[in-house]
């Protein structure tokens, strides 16, 4: 775990979605409880769909997380695509916004009005991706490869993710082999260009690793006190007639993307993941593969619900200031390569 | 005295763009006169003047909530800090969420003033070093390697403040970043004329040095340049319409007070203020320099003397005082405002006084007539700052006007946002379009900012 003084800062986050889940949401909590531990620090959230409610929803979670730290630069735009279908707006994205404080004031304010409060995917990537360490960079996708996809034609950016990103989880697909998944099949031809393209090693967490493991939802009321309003608990309330519990695909992937060595999940070995027409996965083992999955360990299941609900629910802190240190423990600020 | 180089003027027949008044140490070039085109152009008013561009640059961030107006489209109330340019802003762009990725700190930890300079026009994060400099070409002077050849001067870099050019000025940068806009190549920037005579003598001399006989018989009589070039401004003005020569008469009038106001400041300069790093010269006076140097663009650009110029208004890191607003505190220390009303309020009043010493010069661009329509026309002037919260440190929505309509080519009066993030360098694409040098990408771009054209 990266300390104060380290060579590095914590591994930046770059999270791509469509937000057609809660679980979403609720990992967008995981990854900045993470970053509250000095886990990772959480770098964008782009989205997959051009969606204004959706990302503007994004956008006052990006502020929850950020605003009240107090971190010393302006919050980020969510990333959106302006192309393809919108797709639905689910209510838990707008009852937030209707919500009000006792003196009739709303709690949170939606401050994305049209595309230009939104950034432009490939060039949030680059930018932020340039704030990185080699190296030091995690991508997290759930959701179509759209985004993902685009940034390897972009120009630079490719060469750019191969010397900056040590990972890539995908929430997608079925292993070693299963039905048809959902966000494979939004996009088959760029989560084809995704597995084959992607310069650096890809993890992916099926359909099956979310689906067995349903984040309790009787804590969003018990857990999610530590602020009076919390965005990511109203969603979740908005979502469906509570209580109820969620499968937690994206959730699973962003809690193996940065604690890959905490031992919550089994991994497969290398090989390769083949994407189908009819939206099915399959992966083929060889000693060269960049490609591994995860595999759902039965004993690990109640320790993985506890640090989502840990995370998911944690207060805002402030990100931790990096100050890298020479090899005399003297401050220093590494050279660029 | 006289050598005249202009050719004896025959009613029909065009004047050489490229004429040129010439006298003892002077070489004066001529504005764009109706009589430089062939006479059915002109009488259609079809002549075509060239672009040109300009970039005013002023440091430490501006208090944005006195810049940004809270519309976007057709500019109706100008925020506080841009009142002064409320009767030109038919002729402006005002626009948004501009960002230099290259300012921010990236890898390189503290140090954004002597970054966002650096990075300004170049597009590229400048290396941090006091003694391994190294930036990139920046943006003005492609346009001028490419378009150069065609004025006497390919570009001009003015500046107000601070010629040095090692040290640390912010950091561990450089000062070579924070005192210049312009770069020729990775490592040699161009430093800007901070000395308003050097830049007269530059821009309407011979280029060759006076001997120390003729400065002096100049200056013991104290006579105008002009003098120097009297008969052939007859010989030139008796060929000429009389749209010419009132066109002529403002253009020299124009040079005249440029001379006068040099001698005025001279006189005075005898008690500059000692905590000022200034050449002898330099008025100690902030907006009579500020004058003296862009009335001096104005005449560069009417006589076509050059179509790039960038101007360094104060630099990043700017400690000057402004004790003519009655403001004590240095402008870089106040911009570390920590949100203190007060602190904010002197920030506010230094950018709408820069603001109105800009406004200055447009009046002139926008009073000064060339072919159907006036200078400023022809002309984009971006007035801007490489930083737009100063006390963050902020490298996004960066604080931007264009004035001009790059030769009829821009529809202005509007406030334009860009999606949050589009990368400067798409707006400098979009310029070197207008400027005939078409590049594909430029710095960190993505494309062409949209928006901006009439079409």
């Amino acid at each position: 775990m990266p300390q104060r003084g380290a060579e590095k800062p914590a591994a930046g986050v770059f999270f791509d979605t469509d937000f057609s889940t809660i679980d979403s949401v609720l990992a967008v909590g995981l990854l900045y409880g993470l970053q509250g531990k000095n886990d990772c620090r959480v770098a964008i959230v782009t989205v997959s769909r051009p969606n204004l409610a959706v990302v503007g929803f994004a956008d006052a979670v990006e502020r929850f997380y950020r605003e009240p730290a107090g971190n010393f630069a302006q919050v980020p735009p969510v990333g959106m695509i302006t192309t393809g279908s919108a797709g639905e707006t689910p209510p838990a994205f707008v009852e937030p916004f209707r919500k009000k404080k006792p003196d009739g004031a709303l709690v949170y304010r939606n401050q994305v009005r049209s595309v230009i409060d939104t950034g432009d995917p490939n060039t949030l990537i680059r930018n932020y991706l340039e704030a990185q360490y080699d190296g030091n960079a995690i991508f997290v996708l759930s959701g179509p490869a759209t985004n993902l996809a685009a940034a390897l034609t972009f120009p630079g950016l490719k060469e750019m993710i191969a010397a900056k990103v040590e990972r890539l989880v995908i929430a997608g697909g079925a292993f070693p082999s299963g039905a048809p998944e959902a966000h494979i099949g939004a996009d088959i031809p760029a989560a084809r260009r995704v597995f084959a393209e992607w310069p650096t090693p890809i993890v992916a967490s099926g359909y099956e690793i979310g689906a067995g493991l349903d984040f309790p939802g009787a804590s969003i009321d018990k857990e999610f006190s530590a602020v009076p309003d919390n965005p990511v608990a109203d969603a979740y309330r908005a979502w469906r007639t509570m209580p109820y519990d969620a499968p937690s695909w994206a959730m699973a992937a962003s809690l193996y993307a940065v604690r890959p060595n905490e031992g919550y999940f089994k991994l497969s070995g290398p090989g390769t993941i083949h994407v189908h027409d009819d939206r099915r996965t399959s992966f083929t083992a060889s000693d060269q593969g960049r490609h591994q999955y995860l595999v759902n360990l039965p004993e690990q299941k109640d320790r993985i619900l506890q640090a989502y609900v840990e995370l998911a629910s944690a207060k805002p802190v402030p990100r931790q200031r990096f100050r890298p240190v020479d090899a005399a423990g003297k401050p220093a600020i590494p050279g660029k390569q | 005295m006289m050598t005249p180089e202009a050719p004896a003027i025959i009613t029909g027949n065009v004047l050489p763009r490229r004429t040129i008044l010439r006298g003892l140490g002077a070489a004066i070039g001529l504005p764009f006169l109706d009589a430089m085109s062939p006479v059915m152009a002109a009488a259609a008013g079809q002549q075509k003047a060239p672009v040109r561009m300009a970039f005013f640059y002023v440091p430490n961030g501006i208090i944005m909530d006195a810049w940004n107006p809270a519309y976007e489209g057709k500019l109706a109330e100008l925020p506080r800090a841009l009142k002064a340019l409320d009767p030109y802003k038919q002729d402006m762009l005002q626009i948004g969420n501009l960002t230099h990725n290259t300012g921010r700190a990236l890898l390189d930890g503290a140090g954004d003033h002597g970054r966002c300079c650096g990075s300004y026009l170049t597009g590229v994060q400048v290396k941090k070093s006091l003694v391994e400099i190294r930036s990139s070409v920046s943006f003005d002077q492609i346009v001028a390697a490419e378009i150069g050849k065609q004025t006497r001067f390919p570009s001009l870099e003015l500046g107000m403040d601070d010629a040095r050019q090692a040290g640390d000025c912010d950091s561990g940068y450089s000062c070579a970043y924070t005192n210049n806009l312009a770069w020729r190549s990775e490592t040699q920037p161009l430093p800007p004329t901070l000395d308003p005579r050097a830049l007269f003598e530059r821009m309407l001399g011979t280029g060759r040095p006076m001997t120390a006989e003729q400065r002096a018989r100049q200056s013991m009589d104290r006579r105008s340049v002009l003098d120097f070039v009297a008969e052939g401004t007859h010989r030139l003005e008796a060929g000429l319409g009389p749209s010419d020569r009132r066109k002529l008469d403002e253009y020299l009038s124009s040079i005249r007070e440029v001379e006068r106001q040099l001698e005025r400041s001279e006189k005075e300069n005898t008690q500059i203020d000692p905590r000022m790093d200034k050449p002898y010269g330099v008025p100690a006076d902030f907006a009579e320099h500020f004058k003296l140097m862009s009335t001096m663009i104005g005449i560069a650009f009417q006589a076509d003397l050059t179509r790039v110029v960038t101007f360094l208004v104060t630099r990043e890191g700017s400690l000057r005082p402004y004790r003519e607003l009655g403001i004590a505190d240095g402008h870089h220390p106040l911009t570390h405002h920590r949100n203190q009303p007060e602190l904010m309020e002197k920030v506010r009043k230094i950018n709408e006084y820069h603001v109105q010493q800009f406004a200055g010069f447009v009046e002139k661009m926008k009073s000064t007539k060339e072919g159907g329509g006036s200078l400023l026309d022809n002309c984009m002037i971006v007035y801007g700052a490489g930083m737009s919260d100063g006390n963050a440190h902020l490298h996004e929505d960066l604080p931007t006007v264009l004035l001009g309509r790059g030769g009829n080519a821009f529809k202005t009066g509007r406030r334009i946002l860009a999606r949050r993030e589009t990368p400067m360098c798409n707006l400098f694409l979009t310029m070197m379009d207008r400027m005939g040098v078409h590049m594909d990408r430029f710095g960190d771009s993505t494309g062409r900012l949209q928006g901006l054209d009439l079409g």
